[in-house]
């Protein structure tokens, strides 16, 4: 879900889409190629999956193999040249990285992919995570390499300016600590607001909506026929919604991703923000002069997840068994570590998130905040995995943009957009 | 032929006859058909990668098909129906021809204008000329990122000078109209010059002693440009303007990256403000859907009101043209 690098990234990947549309897939046929006993893998990722040096340790240590980064300039063009994969039946790329949002759809041609379940793996990931990557009849299609744990980033100086604590720990505590409530965020943020500080307390409803949606066993769908059950009233997305646009007043009515968004980091427009792991890298990125960022170990309404990504190995590829083992050693928690330590992906794997090189691991521009260790324990936290049905994220979409049209746009009331979503949610069935 | 009819009769004695015979219908093919084959390769090409796919969508369009899973049941016009039954889609239209009329028509207005101008007496004739095409170098996806900051609802520069103006910041992601203002200018930005170049090469072909003839006549300047010059590039109008058609028909990197938000589903705004016929279909096809079979109808649609559209400024232009007059006595001065 690291919309925003995509947001940007964009620019290369139109012409990608064009070039996936008319079939031009860069790799031809089956790339791997066996000469003399040698293998030859190509592994597709997007963004930043920071195996460059692990490649070369495994080329090392397998000298039959001969391993060749397929990086996508950003993730929609790999998700389109994985559904041009599938659509073709055929395999360019013997492993495949994915991410969690397309692994619905890739789950529904699960048989392109091989059965990636192995002894060296078993117990590797928490439940929840594995079973983002487990279709119906209980295969296991993806080795899960990243996750979201996400925490509170707060900005310091417009705490202190309305009066609030600016120590992590007591920050953590004013929100609720363990028991932290929406009910308590958003009477903090009351306080906040009361002190006119001239910033707002969160960026958009959207960015809520994303660890509230999560928070719920089963969003929109009933777990146990797929039927879609937001539409019924009384839903917990509606319950949601309601909460959500009752506090409009705390909004900075900046949508995620967009360029105003962005540039608000630097500024003073909001003191929090939902922050994911991998969400550290952006504000960071944004706003590389603004030193008042931190982060409580801390999230209103329950630990949970967002984001995170899988490696896939198509079954059909002339290379299968090699590949699979490739990806089994690029997930081992070891490797999950390393990767952490230099790139800052946070790993789903149980034993590296309690690895101590990644417990250690603090975050200079949070004002050294011990982010391995905050993250660690928001991980560990994490216990359910909403149920995401064939028609999550056209739904998750369609109420992205119901608030959006409340909050940033402000063109309709909370009931009528509630209704164009009904409408929308309609159309799906 | 003749040879052929006339030897039935000693067949071993043919031989050497229909030799040469075959010799001539080689020859005879030769001339006949080698000029066909040397255009061959661009109908090959245009069928493999034009007509075979403008075909297959149609068949693709009749079934249900999903992106992953291939082929589904045969369903006849239902995808059609279902499309048409769309509100999304009309919305997706009326935007469509929306932009499209607020950039192709300013823009060929524009770049006739331009044109004209370039066409006079400058010094540093070519540095002009070539300038005007330098925005036309630029990606259209890069025109969308750096228009996407001039058109930030709250830290965009418009917004800024408008605010020291004294006017209210303008939505320009949430108003239907203003979207579709800001999303005309990048199209304009990039395609203005291109148009303009066109239409000069089209002006500098006209011959001089026209325009002598009508100086000679007592015609002013205006009166020169709409009496000779616009009747004498009207073919070259007539391209302009379908081509232009043609390209703001489809257009879908401006719209889709102007929605920062959601630029990965072709939203179009949380509304959809701006999306575009292309887009819905990009979003039916590829989407978590995946339904192909929707998306080609959707396709199809598009190419008939292309064609509608094409049409009926084919004929539009050829009437303007013609109603002035113009065209006659441009002609009796030629002559």
């Amino acid at each position: 879900m690291r919309k925003s690098r995509k947001v940007w990234a964009a620019a290369a990947g139109l012409t990608g889409i064009a070039l996936v549309a008319t079939g031009c897939s860069s790799g031809g046929a089956s790339s791997s190629q066996t000469s003399g006993g040698k293998v030859t893998l190509k592994v597709q990722t997007f963004n930043e999956f920071g195996y460059a040096d692990l490649f070369t340790e495994y080329m090392k240590d397998h000298p039959e193999v001969t391993i060749i980064s397929d990086k996508a300039a950003k993730s929609d063009d790999a998700r389109a040249s994985v559904k041009n994969a599938i659509a073709t039946n055929t395999v360019t790329d013997d492993i495949v990285a994915a991410d969690v949002d397309w692994m619905p759809e890739l789950l529904a041609s699960s048989s392109f992919f091989a059965d990636v379940a192995s002894d060296s793996n078993k117990g590797r990931w928490p439940d929840w995570k594995s079973a983002q990557a487990t279709d119906s009849s209980g295969k296991l299609i993806g080795l899960g390499t990243d996750s979201g744990p996400q925490g509170v980033c707060y900005r310091k100086d417009l705490f202190a300016k309305a009066g609030l604590p600016t120590d992590r720990a007591a920050v953590a505590q004013l929100l609720g600590g363990s028991s932290a409530t929406w009910d308590q965020y958003f009477a903090t943020g009351q306080k906040f607001m009361a002190a006119n500080t001239g910033a707002a307390w969160f960026d958009s409803l959207g960015a809520l909506a994303q660890v509230a949606n999560n928070q719920q066993a089963e969003p929109f769908e009933s777990k146990s026929d797929d039927k879609i059950t937001v539409a019924d009233s009384g839903s917990s997305a509606q319950k949601i919604f309601t909460m959500l646009t009752s506090h409009t007043d705390q909004s900075a009515h900046l949508a995620q991703w967009t360029d105003d968004w962005t540039k608000a980091f630097a500024g003073d427009k909001f003191a929090t923000v939902m922050c994911p792991a991998w969400m550290t890298q952006i504000i960071s990125g944004d706003a590389p002069d603004q030193t008042n960022w931190d982060i409580a170990d801390v999230l209103p309404g329950g630990a949970s997840n967002w984001g995170g990504s899988f490696l896939l190995v198509p079954a059909g590829g002339a290379h299968a068994t090699e590949a699979k083992a490739l990806a089994d050693w690029l997930t081992d928690p070891a490797q999950a570590a390393k990767v952490f330590v230099k790139f800052g992906n946070f790993p789903s794997q149980v034993a590296a998130v309690k690895d101590q090189s990644v417990t250690s691991k603090t975050d200079k521009y949070f004002n050294n905040a011990p982010t391995g260790e905050i993250f660690s324990n928001r991980f560990s936290a994490v216990s359910k995995q909403p149920y995401r049905g064939s028609h999550y994220f056209d739904i998750n979409d369609q109420f992205g943009k119901a608030l959006t049209r409340v909050d940033v746009d402000k063109t309709d009331t909370p009931d009528a957009s509630w209704q164009k979503f009904l409408d929308a949610v309609k159309q799906l069935s | 032929m003749v040879t052929t009819t006339e030897l039935p009769a000693q067949p071993r004695d043919q031989r050497p006859v229909r030799r040469i015979g075959m010799r001539q219908r080689l020859g005879r093919w030769d001339v006949k058909l080698s000029p066909y084959l040397f255009i061959s390769p661009f109908f090959i090409l245009f069928a493999v990668t034009g007509l075979f796919p403008l075909a297959y969508t149609a068949v693709v369009s009749i079934h249900k098909w999903n992106l992953l899973t291939g082929q589904g049941p045969l369903v006849g016009l239902q995808n059609y129906i279902d499309v048409l039954h769309q509100p999304f889609f009309w919305k997706a239209m009326r935007n469509t021809v929306s932009i499209f009329a607020l950039s192709t028509i300013p823009q060929v207005i524009l770049a006739l204008v331009i044109a004209a101008v370039l066409n006079a007496n400058l010094r540093a004739r070519t540095f002009w000329r070539m300038g005007v095409l330098v925005p036309y170098v630029v990606a259209p996806v890069a025109v969308a990122l750096i228009f996407g900051q001039i058109f930030s609802d709250q830290s965009g520069m418009v917004n800024a000078i408008l605010a020291k103006v004294g006017i209210d910041p303008i939505g320009w992601h949430s108003n239907v109209l203003a979207s579709h203002l800001a999303i005309a200018t990048m199209v304009n930005y990039r395609w203005t010059g291109y148009t303009t170049l066109v239409i000069l090469a089209a002006m500098q072909a006209i011959p001089s002693d026209l325009f002598e003839a009508a100086i000679i006549d007592g015609a002013s300047r205006v009166r020169q440009f709409f009496s000779v010059t616009i009747p004498m590039i009207r073919p070259t109008l007539i391209f302009v303007i379908i081509t232009s058609t043609i390209g703001g028909l489809q257009i879908f990197d401006e719209p889709t990256m102007f929605d920062q938000q959601n630029s990965a589903t072709t939203a179009g705004g949380a509304d959809g403000q701006f999306v575009t016929v292309t887009m819905y279909l990009y979003q039916l096809g590829w989407g978590s859907q995946n339904n192909l079979g929707r998306s080609a109808a959707v396709a199809w649609l598009l190419f008939l009101v292309i064609l509608l559209i094409s049409l009926v400024n084919f004929w539009f232009t050829q009437r303007i043209a013609s109603d002035s007059g113009a065209k006659r006595r441009a002609r009796k001065v030629r002559s």
